[in-house]
């Protein structure tokens, strides 16, 4: 019976998202099979995640999406002879390519600044490491450019009140992938807090991956490196050539 | 607790989401600067290659992907060109075959010096800092020679034609016959500058006509009639041998980049060859060389002021 409710409730919810942006084409899909597909025309997706919580009035519900997580590398520029050069780098291990944490109010508020630590809510809280054996001059310094520049790739973001709850059993939120977004697993949890604690979570996994005529070629082009670039030259002296025959009338 | 979700995906038929670059381009603006570099090609005859890449810099195409798809376009329009200047018979096949020996040399040399520096991270900072020298010097020659020009026939004076010098590179060891260039000359010197001009095409993303064109003429004394026709040729094998070695060993040529381009461009040599004889080629060349000197100065200027923030990031696949 509740089931019943919640779907009836979620098909209202459903019906009154306003879309935005003329232009595109927005697609809207049941994400049920939980796979986003990079498409040819691929200029990012917005993903609404819905439901249902037992809660009571002043619970928070905090929502974390984690993408693949990897190297990514910094570099760092400085003046030689007038120009700016690359000439420092820090590799870091175990980096989240993609993150999104979703709150109905300022996390600070919701959470203690320790347990934000300890549950590695926040950019900053992360378990991310440099890779062994580099020396590394300033640790804040890199590791906040670390965030800075992965909140403007689009691939960070913090979201405070963007959840929005109604009634205290029914939560929203929407979710960002930006079109540079990388193929892999992301985990999403969903965290339901009282009085600052932990009440039940809910995880789930989003699939990302490319489809259709831009995946193949990307498939093609790392495993038969070789012949994809025969083929590409070959494609480009059949078109040189063909151009020539079409012209040669004229 | 119960969740669900629904995806809502951004799309736009006019975009085409680049597979190797993994980024949306708007699919007119690759058709129209492919379109406008092949006019160039048609109107002036040296290789658009040289502001292709830079361009696709600017439009936020990363320099690896952008150097290795040039790469790739420049066969197709080479091939054209090539086979129209054979039906004239401009084209000296020995010379070109020599050239392409030292340019398919040259441009393997190229991809290993390019990997080198990927890995030390100064690969963008070493394409950005050659195109600006190598932009700025053929855009002030060409702006110089087409003034000088410009003012010579105002003056109501006729060019004499450039007789063939003799000098001392043409006495190196191995000298061979090139009947159609009507040259005796050292093996070693085409092979030489084979080899250059392919380094320099693997690690700029470029076909070398703007370098290789100037050599034939000054340091080989070929006749200008031939030349046009015999660097393409070579071109299209070093371009060719490029490509596959980006391709197998950095995965970088984006085919739907360079076959979107090189549509645009094979169209737009087709359409600039057509107009060559109603524009005067001077005035031509003033437009051109001041379009060059634009790029170089636009990319001097990213390599000289300060970045807004001192730290980049690179996300690894």
């Amino acid at each position: 019976m509740k089931n019943l409710k919640f779907y009836f409730l979620a098909i209202i919810f459903s019906i009154s998202i306003p879309f935005e942006g003329k232009t595109l084409n927005e697609i809207v899909a049941d994400l049920s099979q939980g796979n986003v597909k990079i498409s040819t025309n691929f200029l990012g997706a917005k993903i609404l995640l819905f439901g249902a919580y037992d809660g009571k009035q002043g619970d928070d519900i905090i929502i974390v999406v984690t993408g693949p997580k990897g190297l990514v590398t910094i570099q760092k520029k400085e003046k030689i002879f007038g120009m700016w050069v690359n000439t420092k780098k820090v590799n870091y291990i175990n980096t989240p390519k993609y993150l999104s944490i979703s709150s109905n109010r300022p996390i600070d508020e919701i959470l203690e600044k320790r347990t934000q630590k300890l549950s590695q809510i926040g950019l900053n809280n992360l378990n991310i490491r440099v890779q062994p054996g580099t020396k590394i001059d300033d640790n804040v310094g890199w590791r906040e450019a670390l965030t800075r520049n992965m909140i403007k790739s689009n691939l960070w973001s913090i979201n405070e009140n963007s959840v929005s709850l109604n009634k205290n059993a029914l939560f929203r939120s929407y979710l960002n992938l930006p079109s540079n977004v990388v193929v892999g697993e992301f985990e999403v949890k969903i965290l339901h807090y009282r009085n600052g604690s932990l009440l039940s979570k809910e995880k789930n996994t989003i699939n990302v991956s490319k489809s259709g005529f831009s995946a193949e070629i990307y498939n093609i082009a790392e495993n038969y490196s070789t012949l994809y670039g025969i083929f590409a030259v070959l494609l480009a002296v059949l078109i040189g050539w063909g151009t020539n025959l079409v012209f040669r009338k004229f | 607790m119960y969740y669900h979700s629904y995806i809502n995906y951004k799309e736009n038929s006019m975009y085409i989401y680049l597979p190797i670059a993994e980024q949306p381009i708007h699919s007119l603006v690759i058709l129209g600067v492919g379109t406008f570099l092949g006019l160039i090609m048609g109107l002036v005859g040296v290789g658009g290659g040289f502001l292709l890449t830079p361009i696709l810099m600017f439009l936020g195409i990363p320099p690896p992907v952008a150097v290795a798809s040039v790469a790739n376009q420049l066969v197709a329009p080479s091939v054209s060109g090539v086979l129209s200047h054979w039906k004239r018979s401009n084209v000296d096949f020995k010379m070109g075959s020599v050239l392409l020996v030292g340019g398919v040399i040259g441009s393997s040399i190229g991809v290993v010096i390019f990997n080198f520096l990927g890995k030390i991270g100064q690969l963008d900072f070493v394409i950005k800092s050659s195109y600006v020298i190598f932009l700025s010097l053929i855009g002030s020659l060409m702006l110089l020679e087409s003034l000088r020009l410009i003012l010579r026939k105002r003056k109501g004076k006729v060019s004499r034609g450039k007789l063939h010098q003799h000098n001392w590179l043409h006495g190196l060891p191995f000298k061979t016959r090139f009947r159609k260039s009507k040259l005796y000359i050292s093996i070693l010197l085409p092979i030489l500058i084979g080899i250059l001009v392919g380094i320099l095409a693997a690690i700029m993303g470029v076909g070398g006509g703007f370098i290789i064109v100037p050599a034939m003429i000054y340091l080989l004394g070929m006749p200008t009639s031939l030349v046009v026709g015999t660097s393409l040729f070579q071109i299209i094998f070093v371009a060719a041998n490029t490509t596959i070695l980006q391709a197998s060993q950095n995965q970088t040529v984006d085919i739907v980049l360079a076959t979107i381009l090189l549509l645009g461009s094979v169209l737009g040599v087709q359409i600039g060859a057509k107009f060559t004889n109603v524009l005067k080629g001077e005035y031509l060349r003033l437009i051109l060389s001041t379009i060059i000197i634009l790029v170089s100065l636009k990319l001097l200027s990213d390599l000289i002021t300060a970045p807004s923030d001192l730290f980049s990031i690179t996300i690894n696949r």
